[in-house]
């Protein structure tokens, strides 16, 4: 069994990228592989509670839904947060300081900034 | 061609981007180098990378025994055509490729 | 009792799902299956039809029959191992 960590740093608007990240991260799993998705710079936002359907871009409700079936570990970058002044995210993520985030990613096996 | 006391090792290569990113040529020869000492290649295409089908030096990889396989979903989204060859595949497939690898390289 | 659970054919329904979640999605149902038993699966997913059952053989279960049903509908029968 390996630990896999996906990394998502970057906006989550004008691009399916991240939510295509949370998909990936649902196919990890497949193989009884650890999987551990990270939030962090602008990639925080990937994990607020955002209305991209306003622009006709589909929430990637199914994708977080998923993966807290899953039971997928899904963590963001406290200070990342802070930084931003993200007060709120969506259910099933876990904040952490940054040196647990550190930590989490050099005990990767695999690690997937996407 | 490899050296009989190196250990054969399996090589993981997720790659997302489109083929006019450098990463293109970057796992082109990684992958060539690879293969040239005697390693296992296996490479997922996901996301825009499953353009990189359309090129003739990244699909000319798969005659060299690089194992590719692509997200079928990306490609029908992107309406890039089968390919001899290339194994138009599913997120499974990434992850047995993950799983079974001694190491893997991510390039987005 | 253990005869009418034999008997039962179990469905799912993916109509509308796409890669990964149509074979995250049988695998938790083959959770439910007894081994020997078999799952009918639904799939609107054109990659899915070709991916799903050869997932599934990579994972030891049997494919008892793939069949087209309708444009763009396919019924796929998986026996648990």
């Amino acid at each position: 069994m390996k630990n896999i960590s996906v990394i998502i740093r970057n906006l989550p608007f004008n691009t399916h990228k991240n939510a295509e990240a949370l998909r990936m991260s649902v196919g990890l799993t497949l193989r009884e592989d650890k999987v551990t998705v990270i939030f962090m710079d602008d990639g925080v936002y990937t994990a607020t509670r955002t209305k991209p359907e306003i622009i006709n871009i589909p929430p990637p409700v199914r994708e977080f839904g998923a993966l807290t079936m899953l039971k997928c570990k899904m963590i963001a970058d406290k200070s990342s947060l802070e930084k931003r002044g993200i007060k709120e995210l969506i259910e099933n993520i876990h904040i952490l300081e940054r040196d647990e985030i550190v930590r989490t990613i050099s005990e990767s096996d695999i690690i997937i900034p996407f | 061609m490899e050296s009989k006391d190196k250990k054969n090792m399996k090589l993981g290569i997720l790659l997302t981007t489109s083929p006019e990113n450098e990463n293109t040529n970057t796992v082109i020869e990684i992958s060539k180098a690879a293969r040239h000492e005697g390693h296992d290649v296996s490479i997922f295409l996901m996301y825009d990378g499953v353009y990189n089908v359309n090129t003739k030096d990244f699909a000319g990889l798969a005659e060299k025994g690089v194992e590719i396989a692509i997200c079928a979903f990306n490609a029908e989204q992107r309406k890039v055509a089968k390919v001899d060859g290339i194994l138009f595949g599913s997120q499974y497939d990434h992850a047995c490729i993950a799983s079974d690898v001694d190491r893997f390289i991510s390039f987005g | 009792m253990q005869n009418m659970v034999k008997n039962m054919t179990i469905e799912l329904d993916l109509k509308g799902e796409v890669c990964p979640y149509t074979f995250v999605k049988t695998k938790l149902k083959l959770e439910e299956v007894e081994s020997g038993e078999e799952l009918v699966v639904y799939f609107d997913h054109a990659p899915a039809v070709e991916n799903v059952p050869r997932s599934l053989k990579n994972e030891g279960h049997k494919i008892m029959g793939i069949e087209q049903t309708g444009d763009h509908l396919w019924k796929v029968r998986i026996r648990k191992t």
